[in-house]
Formats: structure tokens, C-alpha cells, sequence
């Protein structure tokens, strides 16, 4: 007969509320006065309270909050604070850790210190909490196999974020925040190790994941489908088996030849959903730190089978494929070599005539953004424009951050002496655009003067120009944006690319052919 | 017993069901799909394709036709022919004629390039044409690419037409932005390969997981460019194992050497003679990618052959017949235009949005994805030699 079920209990549990048990002693007392919903119970117990919070509870909704807040503004402020763009890509959205060249240092807050604070602030709140909820199983004189499967998903939790971090020298090895970008490093993290799914552990994480689905299902089923029989009183059921344990496990015996017993099904459970996190922790700790590759590792030990080639490579391809791109630096792409003028060719073929000196440039900016290291704030990015230097308003002196861009790029003129730059200057949009005009020629006269006389730069490898409001990097409508437009940016003159001599002297002059 | 509730409810998940098949129809079209298999049995290596997308595809990706052949002759008739030495009169005004309809919009397009009163000229009323510029170098760069990279365009080749598909943008140029950082790291200078060769960790690969996202970003571009999905290279398990990958995976290696190339050596030097409306945010020269000869499909047009029909764009290898640096004094680095609002293109690249300095007689900022629906015009008229 089929009978219609659905997930609301089918009896609602209403009784006089219920304070619960005397304790043995307990230094905060239950707050709030229960009380009774209907819609609760239909889900679970119809009373509500009391609610005991305690010391440690407080402290860890706090700081909670505080990573929440944390994160939270962090990605409001991705979006340039705008409330329609936050909720619109708020799955995309993401707070990332330092990158990888703060190592375990600190960072600057918006480098990555954000996220090092939201995580401090998340990891004490989840500390906390599972103090209050060790305290709580103690002072109701319960068993502590609560906290022991918390604390499991906590060691993954800090496996991920913080003990396997450490371990491998970089907070940027861990996990952002952010629903997509966290689903993002999963799937990268597994490609960059050589595929998860030959980590063993990641294995038995995964066995004891969909055991403990299978369990769950298997269980809640058996349970509701004798409840008739009053199989739900599973406790009572243990040493004294009613006719609805009686039937469950003849049940499983007829269809499986084993029954679990009223009491052992709950410790398949609980090892299997314990086991998950734990295991699943210890696949993460050992990936980069003692296999680099699940997948060598896998065809090693013999868990990942060998298939027959299926395409010959041919002679001319085996160049390419020497597998010496372990290199790892920039330009060890494998099959590019330097020519005479220092630019990347490819490794086969020939040199073509009439080279120009774009290699000179190319190294240059090769070394200025290995010094400043890809940095993530803006101008320093383009192949064409160096550094920023910055300002106050109205004024031409430079801020005491830039003087370190100033001397950088004393250094690399003098290391390419064939380098010539421009020095542009810019201002925000606050005053005359014509006086902010000549503002910004007088900026970029400072930092060539500085360029020539502190560090002997020759004045003809340095022009300035000035630029006024014209060209904005950044919004002018926030004090942030307008301190990022009052700068300097330093070019390097592409002309040089052109008019630098040929690595052939004895090319004919272009122009005319007969 | 079946109760009203129940029948509610069954009634309640048929309108559901009903809703969702409607909505399917809408969206996937009839026909049934196939796949191909590129791997070992049982390893999942397989491409998976629609007739009617291909079909199409292949009707809006159709190369124009060729324009008729012209009489042999003796080379360099004209004056101040820097790269088509090598080619006779005719053919040379056949080429032009052939690159005007696929660049500038129609073939009668030279204002596009050339001063009208003296085609010879790199510059009209003092100013650089910067379009005839960029067009000698894209002739050296396109007979580079026909002679030297045939290991990855092998006999087909490219014709200014692979790219512009009649349109003065290509597809899918790209600009040192925030939005490109993937290919600024790797159709320029730095290393795609974030695997390891050893089992344990080495100080050789200190490659970092931020790193590994922008290899993981780029592959997904490729993937894109070319209408394909990981397995038509690779085989997901090992994506670094050559022995388990297909041999197209080779040939974007080499499409990466030749970008590399193409980016570095033709497209960014090219950076003085833009003017600014042409140039990044960063002031840097606009670049090529895969998906800018590619437009979607695994082999640009299906493998049609055009450059057969155009032996000015051949090449020969190590042929380059500039023997110097191109002669770009006066040219000004930036015109002085001041930064507008960037047009954004469809998949992300940023261009300044003030108007071209020569008519341009097509859409300036290309479609990605699929050319113009209408065939080019077939030209028959060559126009008459210019007269010095």
C-alpha cells in the first residue's frame, strides 16, 4: 500500500516546558524562558530555550563576527563598495591570503593581512566554541563524542589554513574566502599536486564520506520504517529488543547475513563521519610536503595503471617534449633560447635578420618586475610602465614610501646603461587642471633631477613630461583613488626598441628600393 | 491508500517536470550528438560535438574567395617596398586589393593604409599613417608565421583574413589588464608548468597554487579558443604526461612558441606607433591570442587553405627582407588623446574607445566569436598603379 511521507514529524512533541536536568554546578545560568513553537516541532522538540551561552560562547559569536565582518568588507570593498555589485557577485567575491612572496611574514593588510586576521578571528571563534561545547557535555554528565567529531573537522579546518601552510613556508598556500574562490583552490590545488584522487587519504576520506551517507540512509530508514513497531526508543531497544528492533535486524540479517545492533550502528557512524575529516586532514598535511605528485606516486606503487601509448612522438616533436620544463623560472619555456640581442626565440629556428634591441627592454622589465615581484597595485603591471611614485596634494615632494621605487630604478638605469626612460607625472582632479598641469611637469622634473643628480643618471636618458589630470589610474572620486593619481610613472621609451642600432651593421638603411 | 494530499503533491512535481522539458526544448537543439574517441578505452579521452553546431559554424567561418591569379613579372616595381620585395607588380596590387577587403571593410579601401596623393608615403600631412605601419609588420610577422611556424600552421598558413575576418580588430586582443594577467604571463615570458617530475617536493618546482590557477585560467582559454575540452589534448588523470596526452596538445605547444613570438617580437614593438585610442590602459600594444586566429573552432575556418592562392605572404624560411629597424622617427609615442571610457570586449580585452584616425569602414570592435554572416565581395577591379 503506498502511503504518503514527508519530512515533518508525525508527532508533534508538546509538552510542559522543561527547564532540564539539575546540574552539578555551573558558573553562567540558562537564559531565557522556554517556550513553545509549532513549526519546531514539527521538525524536532516544539521547545525553545533555554539557551546557555557561557563565557566561551560569547567570546566566540564575537570574534566570529569579527571574521565575518572582516570578510565581508573585504569583498565590498573588491567591488569598490557598491551594494548592487556586492550581492551580484558575492559567490565570485573573495578574500585571498598573502601571496606567496610574504612567505610566513606579515603582509600589509589589504596584501593579505586581511586575511590573516579574518582567520585568526574565525580560528579563535571556533576554538571557543568547541571549548563551550566540551564544557557543556561535562556539565551534563554526557560522553565527549560530540567534540571529538568537531574537533576532527576542526584538524582539517587547520590543516588547510594553517598547519600545512606553515609546513610548506607560505600563508599563500591556503585556502581564501569566498564560496566560489574556495571551490576554485580545491580543484587547483588537486591539479597543481599531480591529481587528489591518488592521495590515499584522500581515498579513505572519501570511503568513509559516502559510508557515512550510505549508514545515515541506511539507518534513518530502518528506524522510521519500524518506528510503527516503536524501533525509534533505539536505547531502550539496545538490551531490551522490542519487536521493532526484532524485525530491523532480521531485516538486515535476511538481506545481508549481519545486523549491526542498536548500539554499534551509531559507532559506524560516528568513526565514519569522524574518520572523514581526519583522514581527509592528513591527505592535505602530506601533499607538498612529502608527495609533490599523487599521480607519479600512485603509478609508482601500482595504484594507477599503465595504458598502451597511443601516439608515437615524432622526431622533430621530441625537442619540445624533453621534460626539462622543472626549470621553473620565467623564459625556461622549453625550445626558446635568447638570440645575439637577448630576445626569446624559439630554439629551432633561425635568427631572423635586422634584430632589434627589444631584448634590452625585455630584460629590463624582466628585472624590475622580478623586483617588485608582479606586485598587485596598479602601473606597476604594464610592460611599459615601471614604477609609481606618489605625492601629496599639491605638492611636488615625494612620499617617503617611493623613495625606494626612486632608488630601484636608479639601479636598473644603471645596470642597462642603454635604457632610456620617460618620467610622467600626474595629479587627482582637485584645483585648475591648468595649474595641475604644470603641477605634474614639476613632479616628474623632481624625480628626474633626483634620478640625475643623487644618482648620476645622464640627463639625455631621462625626459619629463607632465600630464596634469589628464590620465587618471584610479577613481577620483575617493581619497584612496586620487592618492593613487597624484604619481609618477616611469616608461620606458619604446622608441629605443626602434631607433637602437641593428645586431647587423651591415644592413642596408631601410627606405627606398629601387 | 492514495490520499488527496498525495494526489496534490503528484500533481504539483508533473507540472514541475512538464515546466523543466519545456524550458529544455527551448534551449538545446534537436539532433543527436557525437562523440569521438581520442584515448585508450575506458580513460573517458573523448571530444563530444553537435552536426548542427558544426554545420553552423562552418557556414559563418567560410574564407573568401580568391582573387583571380595575376600575370607573372619582374619584382620591385613600386618605391618604398620594404617587405614585398620579392613579388611582381601585379601580384603586389593584387595582395593589396586582397588585404583591403580583409581588413579594411571593402577592397577599395586604400585610404585605410595609404595616402592617396603619394601611396608611397608613410605619412600624410606630416603625420605617420600608423595603419600602413602596423600593416608592414604584420606582413613580416604573417610570412614568419607561413614559413618558419609550420609546425603549427603547417601548409594551410594564415592570410591577414585568418584573423581580421574583414575587420580592421581581430578577435581576442588582449592588453597587460588586470583581466589578462593569464595571458601576460604566458603568451609573453613566464612558464606554464606547475606539475612536478618527482615524487617528492624539490626546490625545482617551488610553483605556488596562485601560480597554478593562472596555468589552470589559461588552459580554459585555449579550451575555449578552440571549441574543445580538456581531453581533446590531454588525459585528465596525468596533464602534464606527454606519453598519455593526444598530439594536438604538441601542436598548441607550438601555437604557444609561435605567440610567444608573434607578441614579443611583431605585436609589442608596434607599441610607439598606435596612437593612444589604439593602446591598453597601460599604454601597452594590443596582442594576439589563440582564439584570434582560432575564433572558436579547432582548426581556424575549418582548415581552409587561402594562403595558397596569395604566394606574397609566403615566405620563405629565414626570409626577412628588412635589414634594419623600421624608420619610425617622428612618430609620436602616445598622439596626446586623453584616456576615455575603455570599450570592453566580449571576452574581457579593454580598448580605448576614441574613433580611429582613418575611416574604418567595419565594426571597430569585433564580435568574438563569429566573423560577419556575409561573404566578403569578390573584387575584379584591381586598382589602377599609383604614380609616383
Amino acid at each position: 500500500m503506498i502511503e504518503y511521507q514527508n519530512l515533518f514529524t508525525r508527532v508533534q512533541v508538546h509538552a510542559p516546558v522543561d527547564p532540564g536536568v539539575p546540574l552539578r554546578g555551573g558558573t553562567w545560568g540558562r537564559d531565557g524562558k522556554p517556550f513553545l513553537f509549532y513549526w519546531a516541532g514539527k521538525i524536532g522538540d516544539a521547545q525553545i530555550g533555554p539557551i546557555y551561552l557561557g563565557v566561551t560562547g560569547v567570546f566566540s559569536l564575537i570574534f566570529g563576527f569579527l571574521a565575518f565582518e572582516i570578510i565581508g568588507l573585504n569583498m565590498w570593498r573588491s567591488v569598490g563598495w557598491d551594494p548592487v555589485q556586492f550581492i551580484r557577485q558575492l559567490p565570485w567575491l573573495s578574500l585571498e591570503p598573502p601571496a606567496a612572496r610574504y612567505g610566513l611574514h606579515l603582509p600589509p593588510l589589504n596584501q593579505g593581512g586581511w586575511w590573516l586576521l579574518a582567520g585568526f578571528f574565525l580560528t579563535l571563534a571556533i576554538l571557543l566554541w568547541w571549548v563551550r561545547l566540551y564544557q557543556r557535555t561535562r556539565a551534563l554528565g554526557m560522553g565527549s563524542h560530540i567534540v571529538w567529531s568537531f574537533a576532527s573537522a576542526i584538524f582539517l579546518y587547520l590543516v588547510l589554513g594553517f598547519f600545512r601552510p606553515i609546513l610548506v613556508g607560505s600563508w599563500s598556500e591556503a585556502v581564501p574566502f569566498g564560496i566560489f574562490p574556495h571551490l576554485d583552490w580545491t580543484a587547483t590545488f588537486s591539479i597543481r599536486y599531480g591529481n587528489l584522487f591518488y592521495n590515499p587519504f584522500h581515498m579513505l576520506s572519501i570511503v568513509f564520506l559516502y559510508g557515512s551517507a550510505l549508514l545515515f540512509a541506511m539507518h534513518a530508514a530502518t528506524i522510521l520504517a519500524a518506528s510503527r513497531y516503536g524501533a525509534e526508543r533505539e536505547i531502550e531497544q539496545v538490551t531490551d529488543r522490542g519487536t521493532g528492533a526484532e524485525r530491523t535486524q532480521l531485516f538486515w540479517r535476511w538481506t545481508m547475513g549481519f545486523n549491526a545492533t542498536m548500539e554499534s550502528i551509531h559507532r559506524w557512524a560516528f568513526w565514519f563521519a569522524t574518520l572523514t575529516t581526519l583522514t581527509g586532514g592528513i591527505g592535505i598535511l602530506l601533499t607538498g610536503t612529502a608527495v609533490d605528485n599523487w599521480f607519479l606516486w600512485a603509478q609508482k606503487h601500482g595504484v594507477a595503471p599503465s595504458y598502451p601509448v597511443q601516439y608515437a612522438v615524432k622526431a622533430e616533436q621530441a625537442p619540445y617534449l624533453r621534460g626539462q620544463y622543472m626549470g621553473v623560472a620565467p623564459d625556461s619555456f622549453p625550445g626558446m633560447t635568447r638570440d645575439a640581442a637577448g630576445r626569446l626565440v624559439p630554439q629551432q629556428l633561425p635568427v631572423p635578420q635586422g634584430a632589434q634591441l627589444t631584448g634590452e627592454v625585455e630584460q629590463f622589465n624582466k628585472a624590475v618586475l622580478s623586483t617588485v615581484d608582479m606586485r598587485d597595485s596598479l602601473n606597476l603591471d604594464g610592460l611599459f610602465i615601471m614604477s609609481a611614485v606618489y605625492f601629496d596634494t599639491g605638492m611636488d615632494g615625494l612620499r617617503r614610501e617611493s623613495d625606494a621605487e626612486v632608488t630601484n630604478l636608479a639601479g636598473l638605469m644603471t645596470q642597462y646603461p642603454t635604457l632610456k626612460v620617460e618620467v610622467q607625472g600626474h595629479t587627482d582632479n582637485v584645483g585648475d587642471p591648468t595649474a595641475n598641469l604644470t603641477l605634474s611637469q614639476s613632479r616628474a622634473d623632481r624625480v628626474r633631477d633626483i634620478l640625475s643628480t643623487r644618482y648620476g643618471i645622464a640627463a639625455d636618458r631621462i625626459t619629463a613630461r607632465g600630464f596634469g589630470q589628464t590620465r587618471p589610474a584610479a577613481t577620483n572620486d575617493t581619497p584612496e583613488g586620487r592618492r593613487r593619481n597624484r604619481r609618477v610613472e616611469i616608461a620606458s621609451q619604446g622608441k629605443v626598441m626602434l631607433t637602437a642600432p641593428a645586431a647587423d651593421s651591415t644592413a642596408a638603411a631601410p627606405g627606398t628600393t629601387p | 491508500m492514495i490520499t488527496r494530499r498525495m494526489m496534490h503533491a503528484g500533481a504539483a512535481v508533473a507540472v514541475v517536470l512538464l515546466a523543466g522539458c519545456k524550458a529544455d526544448r527551448e534551449i538545446i537543439k534537436p539532433g543527436p550528438k557525437q562523440a569521438a574517441q581520442l584515448g585508450y578505452r575506458g580513460v573517458g579521452m573523448e571530444v563530444h560535438y553537435d552536426p548542427d553546431d558544426i554545420a553552423r559554424t562552418a557556414a559563418a567561418n567560410q574564407a573568401p574567395k580568391p582573387l583571380p591569379p595575376a600575370p607573372p613579372g619582374p619584382p620591385g616595381q613600386y618605391q618604398n617596398v620594404q617587405v614585398l620585395t620579392d613579388i611582381s607588380a601585379a601580384e603586389f596590387g593584387r595582395t593589396m586589393t586582397a588585404m583591403s577587403s580583409w581588413v579594411a571593410g571593402n577592397a577599395g579601401n586604400c585610404a585605410y593604409c595609404h595616402n592617396t596623393a603619394n601611396f608611397a608615403a608613410d605619412s600624410n600631412k606630416g603625420q605617420p599613417i600608423y595603419t600602413k605601419l602596423v600593416a608592414r609588420m604584420m606582413l613580416r610577422m604573417t610570412r614568419k608565421v607561413n614559413s618558419e611556424y609550420t609546425n603549427h600552421v603547417a601548409g594551410t598558413g594564415v592570410t591577414c583574413y585568418t584573423c581580421h575576418r574583414g575587420q580592421p580588430l581581430p578577435n581576442g586582443l588582449w592588453f597587460y589588464t588586470t583581466e589578462n594577467q593569464i595571458l601576460r604571463h604566458y603568451l609573453d615570458r613566464d612558464d606554464i608548468r606547475i606539475q612536478s617530475h618527482t615524487i617528492e617536493p624539490n626546490n625545482g618546482n617551488r610553483t605556488s597554487i596562485r601560480q597554478s590557477y593562472n596555468t589552470y585560467a589559461l588552459m580554459v582559454t585555449q579550451s575555449k579558443a578552440l571549441g574543445v575540452n580538456c581531453t581533446y589534448c590531454h588525459n585528465s588523470r596525468a596533464w602534464t604526461s606527454w606519453e598519455q596526452s593526444t598530439p594536438k596538445r604538441v601542436l598548441a605547444l607550438y601555437a604557444t612558441t609561435m605567440l610567444r613570438d608573434v607578441n614579443m617580437n611583431y605585436l609589442n614593438p608596434l607599441q610607439p606607433v598606435y596612437p593612444r585610442s589604439r593602446l591598453g590602459e597601460h599604454g601597452d600594444a594590443p596582442k594576439a591570442q589563440c582564439i584570434t586566429c582560432h575564433n572558436g573552432i579547432y582548426k581556424p575556418m575549418y582548415g581552409a587553405k587561402m594562403v595558397k592562392d596569395y604566394p606574397a605572404l609566403w615566405g620563405a624560411p629565414g626570409w626577412d627582407s628588412i635589414k634594419g629597424p623600421l624608420d619610425l622617427s617622428g612618430t609620436p609615442l602616445y598622439d596626446g588623446t586623453p584616456l576615455t571610457a575603455p570599450v570592453v570586449t566580449p571576452n574581457g580585452a579593454r580598448i580605448g574607445s576614441a574613433p580611429m584616425r582613418a575611416p574604418a569602414q567595419a565594426v571597430e570592435v569585433a564580435a568574438m566569436g563569429l566573423p560577419p554572416a556575409t561573404a566578403m565581395p569578390a573584387v575584379t577591379k584591381v586598382p589602377a598603379r599609383p604614380t609616383q
